[in-house]
């Protein structure tokens, strides 16, 4: 759904169709869906989790060191 | 033709339900479709169609704005089923096909006349899912020239529900060439 829509095609509903019923698959591309959306705009206006992964309270300063440079680009990660 | 059968109406009878799906009948955008496939899903199916009508339909930007916007998101996610909707409620207000046409395609053209607010949205919605990495500081800056922190958070809530749900659609099976 998010880097090549046009593969989630006839085939690989009958092959998801396999592992997941149809109210499920219906689940999985609403959360998909809207994590796609929200992530693009969310990511634009640069604000980082509050804490550290130890639970250590941030500034957001503090915290962008942290998680500044998680994954920015799903393209990159599906091209690893 | 979706890849899920979507609901038979009749099977859907959560009150709250058939009230977002009234609500959305009457503005046009979602027809019915849509609530029968995410009922499937009936824990999500309700906070989404809230959040669907909600984000279009309230808040301090033009809903035509909006109306063009969502259209625009809809044909890059070359999802023909919501790009075919149209709010009634937009009609309503003189929104034209030619004027969403003009939106999508020309709106930086100044024989068209958006006004640079509305320019700086629509590039809003172009860049967000086109090129986001262009919506840096310095894009976020020309935006509040022309529109508050509220209206942004506004404008950019109400894209994220409507691509996503575009995409979501798109892969259930709603896809095509975009009208």
């Amino acid at each position: 759904m998010s880097t090549n829509p046009d593969a989630v095609d006839a085939a690989f509903f009958d092959t998801l169709r396999k592992h997941y019923s149809d109210d499920e698959i219906v689940e999985l591309a609403l959360f998909i869906g809207l994590n796609l959306g929200f992530h693009t705009f969310f990511g634009s206006l640069k604000f980082y989790p509050l804490f550290s992964p130890e639970g250590r309270l941030l500034t957001q300063a503090e915290s962008e060191k942290f998680y500044g440079n998680a994954p920015s680009s799903l393209k990159t990660q599906a091209a690893k | 033709m979706t890849y899920v059968t979507p609901l038979r109406l009749e099977a859907i009878t959560d009150p709250e339900m058939l009230e977002l799906i009234a609500q959305a009948r009457a503005v046009g955008v979602p027809d019915d479709l849509f609530p029968r496939i995410i009922s499937r899903a009936p824990e999500q199916a309700k906070p989404i169609m809230r959040a669907l009508l909600m984000s279009f339909t309230q808040g301090n930007v033009d809903h035509r704005l909006k109306e063009i916007i969502r259209v625009l998101l809809a044909r890059f996610a070359n999802e023909k089923y919501f790009a075919s909707l149209r709010s009634r409620k937009a009609q309503a207000m003189g929104l034209t096909e030619q004027r969403i046409d003009e939106g999508c395609n020309a709106y930086e053209d100044d024989a068209k006349e958006f006004s640079e607010a509305e320019k700086w949205a629509l590039r809003f919605a172009d860049l967000l899912y086109l090129d986001h990495t262009q919506v840096d500081k310095e894009f976020y800056d020309n935006l509040k020239k022309h529109w508050t922190e509220a209206q942004i958070m506004e404008l950019g809530s109400f894209m994220v529900c409507h691509y996503g749900m575009q995409m979501a659609m798109r892969a259930l099976g709603g896809r095509g060439d975009a009208a």
